[in-house]
């Protein structure tokens, strides 16, 4: 049934390809017009500064990473439980839930200088900017997964005396899936732009940090270094969870049947 | 308690228990808000008797049989289920549906076993007679398969295996042929009498498919439009083991017609 499945490089052969073009271009284009590279470095240059200053690219790329990660875990933890509150209790799917919608209007962005004042400069304010952000879309997606059950196979399950525990342990946790795992591609991302935002607005360490820096000192080269950094970072981690999704959910593969026909 | 892994020896449960009436429903009513569904129908079904509910869309022969399997309760009147009172899903019930309902994440063999899981029961135990049931469907080769590698009539098959995996000694199904096409619909109903005169279950079978009733029943009970009441009730003394051959017959012709004319009389008064 897997092997069935096209590999996550062979859908990125395409893309990968049109980026390469694209990285010429560039190169040719910065080459041509003789654009200064304060303004526009070639890639070559920026691959050049990746490889010699990567000690420090990765100085600062672990505690965004690492704060990414945690912010992300908690935000995937408190969505879900949340989440199975509103499936269950009534006042907070009619209390709760419309609140965490509409809510989703609120750029929590505009929050980390408060964040800051509440909680310093430090990777707390960090942690939770990350959480924050990616706890919406992670509640809305999974308490969408949990309601998402099957009627039928609610019915059918209940002609057998299945207990509200199983039910959600064997129906509505399997159903929501899916749904949870987009939740956790949103806030995946959603976190690196909540740590990095925190470490623009005060910090002394992390990408974010080395990004500003960088800019204020005119090194355009480092700061698209940086940029680069952080932008595969954030591929790995999204692949990551992709390569769990493809593994859990493995029973929505484009297989085709063994059998056509009721024989 | 240790589960029957012949399945030649369900015929001898299910009438060990020897109540002369396996399903008794009586004068019930059922109200859904302003509609009424159901007016006044009362019907006995015997121990190891195939009876057909057979009326038209929306008469109201799903919300009857589910008020027999304890998911919906009736505004008046009483189901009793081997001389008790139904309050609720029983464990001596099993139910197919219209739909196979099969759960897209687990193997064919673990979708047949999940109400042996939902009861608590010991899951490896019955392992061998969830094999012998898939077996008696032929479907063994397909226990470790997942529902979507399987035919709409393959999947119906493992549907009634699950229904029957803790020896109900009723069967309720609904309507549980109608998503086929005609040729599977004529097999999975030759298929149904041959698990049933193996297992010797009492089975109240819906369907709105005339000769089907007529095919697999020892009684057709007909019900009207809506409010739902039973108008006619036909015996079909048809000789058993049936076989396909014999809708081409006389005898069982005559019988489709006398059907069709009561549910047509039905439709006019
Ligand atoms: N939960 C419910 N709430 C309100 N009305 C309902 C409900 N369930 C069924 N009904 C109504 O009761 C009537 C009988 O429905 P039911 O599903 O029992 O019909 P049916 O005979 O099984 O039809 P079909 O052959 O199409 O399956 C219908 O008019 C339906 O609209
Ligand atoms: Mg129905």
């Amino acid at each position: 049934m897997k092997d069935k499945q096209p590999s996550f490089l062979d859908a990125a052969r395409w893309p990968i390809a049109f980026i390469v073009l694209l990285l010429l271009a560039w190169e040719g284009a910065v080459r041509y017009l003789g654009i200064r590279s304060i303004v526009l470095p070639p890639p070559s240059e920026i691959a050049v500064v990746m490889a010699t200053r990567y000690d420090l690219l990765l100085t600062h790329l672990w505690p965004s990473l690492y704060l990414t990660i945690a912010g992300f875990a908690l935000s995937v933890v408190g969505g879900i439980l949340v989440a199975v509150l509103i499936t269950y209790s009534d006042i907070m799917r009619r209390g709760l839930y419309p609140v965490i919608v509409v809510s989703q209007i609120i750029p929590k962005i505009s929050i980390a200088p408060l964040f800051i004042v509440w909680f310093g400069t430090g990777t707390v304010s960090s942690l939770l900017l990350a959480f924050l952000i990616g706890f919406f879309p992670m509640t809305i997606n999974s308490a969408m997964g949990f309601q998402s059950i099957d009627e039928e196979i609610h019915k059918m399950a209940r002609t057998f005396m299945a207990s509200r525990w199983q039910v959600f342990w064997k129906i509505r946790l399997p159903t929501a899936l899916p749904h949870i795992f987009s939740g956790m591609k949103i806030s995946v991302t959603l976190a690196i732009i909540g740590v990095i935002v925190s470490e623009f607005v005060a910090s002394q360490e992390g990408i974010g940090y080395l990004i500003k820096l960088a800019g204020g000192l005119l090194d355009t080269p480092l700061m698209m270094a940086a940029i680069a950094v952080l932008s595969l970072s954030g591929l790995v981690l999204y692949w990551i969870i992709e390569l769990a999704e493809r593994r859990a959910i493995y029973w929505q593969s484009t297989a085709g049947s063994l059998a056509e026909t009721g024989g | 308690m240790k589960p029957d892994v012949r399945l030649q020896l369900d015929a001898r449960s299910a009438h060990q228990a020897s109540v002369p009436c396996a399903v008794r429903v009586r004068g019930i009513r059922k109200i859904f808000d302003e509609l009424e569904a159901i007016r006044d129908v009362s019907l006995d079904v015997a121990n190891g008797e195939f009876i057909s509910l057979l009326g038209p869309s929306g008469c109201g022969k799903s919300t009857l049989l589910m008020m027999i399997a304890g998911l919906e309760f009736p505004t008046s009147g009483e189901v009793t289920l081997a001389d008790t009172p139904v309050t609720g899903p029983r464990r001596d019930v099993g139910v197919v549906f219209q739909n196979p309902v099969l759960l897209p994440w687990r193997s064919v063999l673990d979708n047949v076993l999940f109400p042996i899981e939902l009861l608590r029961l010991p899951v490896e135990e019955y392992r061998a007679r969830a094999m012998e049931l898939l077996r008696m469907v032929k479907l063994q080769e397909f226990a470790g398969a997942l529902p979507r590698q399987l035919s709409g009539g393959m999947r119906q098959r493992a549907s009634i295996c699950r229904a029957l995996i803790h020896d109900p000694a009723i069967l309720l199904m609904d309507e549980p042929f109608s998503a086929l096409d005609a040729i599977t619909r004529d097999d999975m109903a030759v298929e149904l009498l041959r698990i049933w005169q193996a297992t010797r279950k009492t089975v109240i079978f819906v369907t709105h498919s005339i000769r089907e009733a007529a095919f697999l029943s020892d009684r057709v009970l007909t019900m009207g439009r809506r409010p739902a009441t039973i108008v006619d009730e036909i015996h079909i003394d048809l000789p058993r083991p049936r076989n396909i051959a014999m809708t081409e017959e006389d005898s069982f012709n005559r019988y489709v017609r006398h059907l069709r004319k009561s549910i047509e009389a039905s439709h006019e008064g």
